[in-house]
């Protein structure tokens, strides 16, 4: 896995005289939230998550604590926002209410369509990041992140538990931990915080609740979040976005430009070759049913066939691509260095 | 007086022993030509530094660690608009060769695609791929050369090594102050040939064209138009002589001038050899500048003498009588020119220091030239029958146009003319209050818009997402301080808050590299891209970035952050500073100190704010200097605010013309306005001390002007012209900054000397109430 790998990578590291001169101290520094600064290039700075809240009111996030609002996709306003965390995720259940989520385990919440925004939860202590954020309505939510973190809430945000699915865990993980609880119960809750893999992305689609995250993890549930079902591995790569078509297809897009197709709701699924070998960060879909791929490099690809055939139109300035709307007949995408409106030749 | 009894002991002395005065100014001449023969043109980069300033300070504390601010670029540009093919790799790679083994280049900074330090890393599904951007097994076929481009882009050097259009490539070094070959300081103008001969000439070819710029190209460009400098001199000195002819109308009074202003040039050059200077490319218009005021000098010498044989006088009572007329006003002058230019010693940068001395030296050797030795030799001339009738009949017109002048010192004229100049005044000092300090221009504002130098920097900017205008603020903090949350966050911040800077055009720091490397980590996605919070993953993230990328030293305690800029010109560079400033100072402490700047942009700030600090002292120092002089020859408050207020003026009207012509004050101007002072200061000396007996014996004020036009008007007005005349030819020059210098200068001859033909008898009017 992954992190394994990381300590490998860590070791080669070591030999550096640096890192030798580094490993004396290792206490986490105590962070306090700063609020974000307002500048000029808050639109050109790196973005990872843009929604509609309402008809033609977008919001988008990103580093340092930057939350932008616009009514034409174009002219964008910094909101102020208290903390200077990379964000990742934001979600409106309405034209009013809406969650932000980040580093250090940052939760976000506004009541006034984004303009203002006040902490629910900060714990830079922890070090890791949530990576989505869904709400069913104004009260009932969850955010989820790395290594496995997992947050619920049941009155809009004014507490957030935190969750641990055991079913969420690799079926080796799971005799290990069952096992452990038994003969080390301290063990066993400090091997929790990090058995899991990285949660990168919930979606709701109908009934169901998908998760896609590291190592080619897919999650569903069907009780809205009560309980989980990972499915058996076909990809052991990272995933980071999962997309259920409106003809009912279930896309995942991950690492090095692996998209997995299954029409049989997770059953089985069907490796879709790509033009393309960078990381893909999103799939979104416009309301004419056409498929839109965002990724690392520049990586844009379009499909009007459901996803089985997909054309290159990545963007020749190379910038990473982190997620994206289609609206009318252009695409808004919010990349690693801000926003940026384009059209999209789809005569192609 | 003792004064008196003075000058007419060294004059006996002087004049009964012309021959023994001659054969020593032979031997010194002779002497001196030998040595002026070995001046060079010198342009070490250290001269154009302040070397006291706290910027620099800074700069030369981390010097060794980071290199200086003296670099250059290199663009190599194929002409079919991508550099991805055989040719242009091969020449590319031999070019970095031929940069690395130049002397003078510190080896290990050299950077281009071809420097081993060039390396990429990327994410693969079972962690990290990694190596040189041009691998050892490197072929230059198609597949060689995708594989390059794609390393190249996963390395992020597009836009530093590679244009953001791939059309060009990028080799950057860096410039020792001391050739390690030789140990002598390094030969700025040798290395820029060597660039211009080994590097240009040698790969410019139809398909490969060749961009050069940086300080050291910047001088080397600069010293070769300042050859043609010279033949600007040819000219200036061939007007000269024509019209020094035309005023005297004898040969041997037009050759004797002129020959002892050069022998004063000669004389200012040999003794800087002898000193050990060389001269700097920008103080290459001083010898003009001397020769200028010592024509100015002889022909006040010629005209008197020339006026005494026609009154009757044989040569040698003629000259031996003019010496001692003009001994006095003619040394007060020039004393006050050298100990004005000796002024600009305060300022501490070198090549400004350098020019106090050359200046000074100049005008001091003219008292020799040109009060001494131009008499003693005038009073050998034989003057024919037919000059002495020549010079002798009244001329009539003259006379009248004379005294039409002279109304001038007449209450009513003077009152408009003070009107008028009050106007100027009040209109002068408020455009130069405009003045700008520093560049004004982006490019090297010495040399034209159009210059190869200015149109190289204008592709590499235009191309590249780099150039040499970049400032460095070193953060300087604890041991191992890249292994703390907190202190990278705050460098984190610093970066950012700078980056949001109008005309910052990017920033990078080891927190910015670190978190991109974060993200790599995190399977190259950007949504971990973030400073970890944990030791541990700190370390990991910022380990991985090796000193010679400059981004910290060995123990990271010091990690600049590099700004670029947009431009070098002054409003941005100080709207820089001062956020930078503010920003430092709020997100520093004790520990971790953001302190101002090296890099090319932190040394132009560092000089702008010398110059800046500089301009108002020196200008106090220059005038009281020549108040002091004033004072003491004159012993009148009056005769000495009559002298000064022109002048003064015109100082202030030359800066308001500099705002015009939009000449920022930066080291190579700001000694202008002092050396303008220099040349006005004789003109209206030597119209005072005529009058100022007669005055003082009570005589009316128009007919001691009358008197005084009469005696040295001509010369005066003459001087003024010829002079500007032949600076005036500069504006055709290849140097821009030359070019600037004769529209300054031609201004300040034509001016000054109205100023003390117009103004100063108007001041009079009213400062000598009694002998209206």
């Amino acid at each position: 896995m992954h992190k394994y790998l990381l300590a490998g990578c860590l070791s080669a590291l070591a030999l550096t005289p640096l890192a030798a001169a580094m490993t004396e101290q290792s206490a986490l520094p105590p962070g306090e939230a700063k609020p974000a600064f307002m500048v000029p290039l808050a639109a050109k700075s790196l973005l990872t998550d843009v929604v509609e809240i309402t008809n033609g009111q977008f919001a988008a996030v990103g580093d340092r604590g930057h939350i932008l609002l616009s009514q034409d996709g174009t002219n964008w306003q910094q909101a102020q926002v208290p903390v200077q965390s990379l964000l990742t995720s934001v979600y409106f259940t309405d034209a009013d209410y809406g969650w932000a989520v980040g580093h250090d385990a940052t939760i976000l919440h506004s009541q006034d369509g984004g303009k203002t925004w006040q902490i629910q939860q900060f714990l830079p202590e922890t070090d890791k990041p949530l990576m989505d954020v869904y709400f069913f309505d104004r009260q009932r939510g969850m955010a989820v992140g790395a290594y496995g973190m997992f947050f619920t809430t049941n009155d809009g945000g004014n507490t957030w538990d935190k969750a641990f699915y055991l079913s969420l865990a690799s079926v080796d993980d799971q005799e290990f931990l069952a096992e452990l609880e038994e003969t080390d119960p301290e063990g066993y809750l400090l091997e929790r915080e990090s058995v899991l893999p990285h949660f990168n992305r919930l979606i709701v689609a109908g009934q169901q609740i998908l998760m896609v995250g590291e190592a080619g993890f897919v999650a569903i549930s069907e009780d809205a979040g009560e309980s989980w079902r990972r499915l058996e591995e076909f990809y052991n790569g990272s995933l980071f976005d999962i997309h259920r078509t409106q003809a009912g297809t279930l896309l995942v897009a991950g690492l090095r430009g692996n998209l997995f197709r299954s029409t049989d709701n997770g059953e089985s699924w069907q490796d879709i070759a790509l033009p393309v070998s960078a990381t893909l960060n999103s799939i979104f879909e416009d309301d004419s049913g056409k498929l839109y791929l965002a990724g690392n490099a520049g990586a844009l690809l379009l499909s009007e066939d459901d996803g089985l055939n997909f054309v290159d139109q990545s963007q020749a300035d190379g910038r990473a691509v982190l997620n994206g709307l289609a609206i009318a007949e252009q695409v808004l995408l919010v990349t690693e260095a801000g926003v940026k409106l384009t059209t999209i030749n789809k005569s192609e | 007086m003792s004064m008196n009894w003075l000058v007419n002991k060294f004059e006996y002395s002087l004049f009964r022993h012309r021959l023994v005065v001659l054969v020593l100014f032979a031997v010194a001449t002779l002497v001196l030509l030998w040595r002026a023969t070995d001046i060079k043109l010198d342009a070490a980069f250290s001269k154009n530094i302040p070397l006291k300033h706290e910027y620099m300070q800074t700069y030369l504390k981390h010097e060794q660690d980071f290199g200086g601010a003296n670099n250059i670029l290199i663009a190599m540009c194929d002409a079919s608009g991508d550099i991805f093919n055989a040719n242009f790799f091969d020449s590319l790679r031999r070019a970095h060769d031929d940069v690395v083994y130049t002397p003078g280049v510190e080896r290990v900074l050299v950077k281009s695609l071809f420097s081993p330090s060039t390396r990429f890393i990327e994410v693969v599904e079972d962690g990290f791929a990694g190596g040189p951007v041009i691998p050892a097994d490197f072929t230059p076929d198609a597949e060689g050369l995708a594989r390059v481009k794609e390393n190249a882009e996963k390395a992020g050097v597009i836009g530093r090594m590679v244009a953001d259009d791939y059309s060009c490539a990028m080799i950057t070094a860096s410039l020792l102050e001391y050739d390690p070959e030789t140990n002598l300081p390094l030969d700025t103008i040798a290395f820029a040939g060597k660039l211009e001969n080994d590097i240009r000439a040698k790969y410019q070819t139809e398909q490969v064209s060749v961009h050069i710029i940086g300080f050291a190209k910047m001088v080397g460009d600069v010293a070769e138009g300042a050859k043609g400098v010279v033949a600007f001199f040819g000219v200036a000195i061939v007007i000269t002589t024509f019209m020094v002819f035309l005023f005297c109308r004898s040969v041997m009074l037009t050759v004797l001038p002129i020959a002892c202003s050069l022998i004063a040039v000669v004389w200012q050059m040999g003794l800087l050899t002898v000193l050990g200077f060389g001269i700097d490319p920008m103080s290459i218009l001083v010898p003009f500048l001397v020769f200028a005021i010592g024509v100015s000098h002889g022909v006040q010498m010629i005209n008197s003498t020339g006026k005494r044989v026609a009154a009757g006088m044989n040569a040698k009572t003629a000259a031996q009588a003019s010496f001692r007329k003009l001994l006095i006003p003619g040394g007060v002058a020039l004393l006050s020119d050298t100990v004005g230019f000796l002024t600009l010693l305060i300022i501490e940068i070198g090549v400004i220091r350098e020019l106090a001395i050359t200046a000074s030296l100049g005008v001091a050797v003219i008292i020799l030239t040109n009060l001494i030795l131009l008499p003693v030799l005038m009073s050998f001339v034989r003057f024919s029958k037919a000059y002495q009738e020549r010079v002798a009949k009244p001329n009539v017109a003259a006379d009248k146009a004379w005294y039409a002048l002279s109304a001038f010192a007449t209450r009513r004229y003077a009152a408009v003319i003070l009107a008028c100049t009050a106007l100027l005044f009040a209109y002068g000092y408020w455009q130069s209050q405009q003045l700008k300090i520093g560049d004004l221009h982006a490019g090297a504002p010495a040399l034209h818009e159009d210059s190869r130098y200015n149109q190289d920097t204008f592709l590499i900017t235009d191309r590249f997402a780099i150039s040499v205008d970049y400032i460095n603020v070193m953060v300087e903090s604890i041991p191992s301080a890249c292994t703390h949350h907190d202190i990278m966050d705050r460098i984190d911040q610093f970066q950012w808050l700078m980056e949001n800077v109008p005309g910052v055009q990017s920033a990078v720091s080891l927190p910015s590299v670190s978190k991109v490397i974060n993200a790599a980590y995190n399977e190259g996605n950007a949504k971990w891209r973030v400073l970890p919070r944990n030791a541990q993953s700190l370390v990991q993230a910022s380990s991985r970035v090796e000193t010679s990328t400059g981004l910290l030293n060995a123990d990271c305690s010091v990690m600049p952050v590099m700004i670029f800029l947009e431009d070098h010109k002054a409003e941005t560079i100080e709207r820089v500073v001062a956020a930078a400033k503010q920003h430092g100072a709020e997100l520093g402490d004790a520990d971790t100190r953001f302190m101002l700047a090296t890099g090319p942009a932190g040394v132009m700030a560092a000089t702008n704010e010398a110059v800046s600090a500089a301009q108002q002292p020196m200008m106090w120092y220059v005038y009281a200097a020549v108040i002091l002089l004033c004072l003491l020859s004159f012993r009148s408050v009056r005769a000495t605010a009559a002298v000064i207020i022109p002048l003064y003026v015109v100082s202030v009207l030359a800066t308001a013309l500099m705002t015009k012509l939009q000449i920022g004050l930066t080291v190579s101007t700001l000694p202008v306005i002092a050396l303008g002072v220099g040349i006005g200061v004789d003109y209206g000396i030597y119209i005072l001390s005529t009058m100022s007996q007669q005055l003082r014996d009570g005589m009316p004020l128009r007919q001691a002007y009358f008197e005084a036009l009469k005696e040295r008007g001509s010369a005066v007005l003459f001087t003024g012209i010829t002079l500007a005349i032949g600076v005036s030819t500069w504006v055709f020059s290849a140097l821009k900054f030359q070019v600037d210098m004769g529209i300054l200068l031609t201004f300040m001859f034509i001016v000054n000397m109205l100023g003390a033909i117009v103004v100063l008898p108007a001041l009079a009017a009213f400062f000598w109430r009694k002998n209206n």
